[in-house]
């Protein structure tokens, strides 16, 4: 499933920690927001270590679906592109 | 297959002296006080060093852990080794692959299978190329490849198999030459340990990625790579590994070679020579530039004639694997290589 993560967190550490989480599961496009794509599973896993991590009451953290049909349909103009994920070369 | 699978590609470390880590769930490459990469591992199905590379606690407990494997090359492409993740907990394939070692019909099969495949591939590759440049002499090739694959399925003692199998191959790359078609590149005959031009080089160096990925297949699969049966038990060498790239050698390696090479990707000056065991390689360019273009080809699809439906190489692999699996179980009557016209 392809996931827009939208996230809005007062506090700088918490900030922090959240968007290092958010890294290992998909690519970060702009501030406070990511593109994922994950398997249910890795959806879960990512969405039980975020819960874990904010406060709810001044924290929050949004997921937007796309399906396969609106994934294409993405504009970006400017900025982060998406990455190469079917090679990666140092 | 879901979609996610589609999206996972292999990390080439050509950076020498590289320190791979693991932060949170990303696996890192720094050198020289740099980042170089940094990609979550669920994108990661395979990881391949050339050449020296530290590999820290935590990212080998991770590729470990996540069943991916890593192979060591050395900075030329030579295979030293890899790092094996477990073999899956399945026994019944590993009992049948051992079974059908000491049952010669359904190992003479298997090793019919691997050699039909290989000669059939270079069989279309010859055609194709024979269809495209009318003005190459490639009938005697053809003739001699057809006289060793007809007798194949009639052919019972393994030994007189290799020997088809050597006849054809001796065929192929007898005319091999013929199939390059740029100034500056000849191919006179094969030659490994070390390859003393580009083209064998080329060859070798693919040889190595592709074996990479077949293990890794088999590995997930079940199987134990290291007992084949066109490849005889040796110590240290994943014999059914080296049989199951046979059919694959000419569907992706020598096809990637001939499209890098013809298409003008590499050029003379992209190679060394070694001067005292003359060892032809790559220069650190050029090798980025082989293994991105390995990698496209193993992502590319065609369509499967055996399942009809779409796959890329990377799939292929394993897909072999399976039907060589059911066949060894006795679900399926044959195991049927992957030929493609």
């Amino acid at each position: 499933m392809y996931v827009v993560v939208s996230y809005d967190i007062p506090q700088d550490k918490r900030r922090t920690k959240i968007h290092k989480v958010l890294k290992s599961y998909g690519q970060w496009m702009q501030f406070s927001l990511f593109e994922c794509n994950l398997s249910d599973a890795e959806y879960a896993k990512l969405r039980a270590r975020l819960a874990r991590l904010i406060k709810p009451d001044q924290d929050s953290i949004r997921f937007y679906f796309l399906c396969a049909c609106c994934q294409g349909k993405v504009e970006r103009i400017g900025g982060e592109m998406p990455r190469d994920e079917s090679i990666f070369l140092v | 297959m879901n979609d996610q699978e589609e999206d996972m590609g292999t990390v080439y470390i050509t950076q020498e002296d590289a320190y791979i880590g693991k932060t949170d769930e990303r696996l890192t490459v720094r050198a020289e006080r740099k980042s170089l990469l940094d990609v979550p591992f669920i994108k990661v199905d395979g990881v391949v060093v050339l050449g020296r590379a530290t590999v820290s606690p935590a990212a080998l407990n991770e590729l470990l852990e996540r069943q991916i494997p890593m192979s060591f090359m050395t900075s030329t492409g030579r295979y030293l080794g890899r790092l094996e993740p477990e073999l899956t907990k399945n026994i019944f394939v590993r009992s049948a692959q051992w079974q059908a070692a000491g049952k010669p019909e359904k190992a003479v099969h298997i090793i019919r299978g691997f050699i039909r495949g290989k000669l059939k591939n270079y069989r279309s590759a010859l055609l194709r190329a024979q269809r495209d440049y009318p003005e190459l002499q490639l009938q005697t090739a053809l003739s001699r490849l057809e006289q060793a694959i007809v007798p194949i399925d009639k052919t019972p003692e393994i030994d007189a198999l290799r020997g088809l199998e050597g006849t054809g191959s001796a065929a192929y790359f007898g005319c091999f030459n013929q199939l390059i078609r740029v100034e500056g590149f000849h191919f006179a005959t094969r030659c490994r340990r070390p390859p003393t031009d580009p083209v064998n080089s080329l060859l070798s160096f693919g040889y190595s990625l592709l074996r990479h990925d077949v293990q890794g297949a088999l590995n997930i699969v079940g199987f134990d790579p290291y007992l084949g049966y066109l490849h005889v038990q040796r110590y240290g060498r994943a014999s059914l590994a080296l049989d199951l790239m046979e059919e694959f050698r000419p569907l992706v390696v020598d096809a990637v070679v001939l499209s890098v090479l013809n298409k003008r990707f590499l050029k003379p000056t992209d190679f060394t020579a070694e001067p005292l065991s003359q060892a032809v390689s790559l220069t650190p360019e050029g090798r980025r530039t082989f293994l991105r273009l390995y990698e496209q080809k193993k992502q590319s699809a065609f369509k499967h004639p055996v399942l009809g439906r779409k796959c890329t190489y990377q799939e292929a692999f394993e897909i072999q694997a399976r039907l060589l699996s059911k066949y060894l179980l006795g679900q399926t009557q044959q195991y049927p290589p992957l030929v493609l016209k």
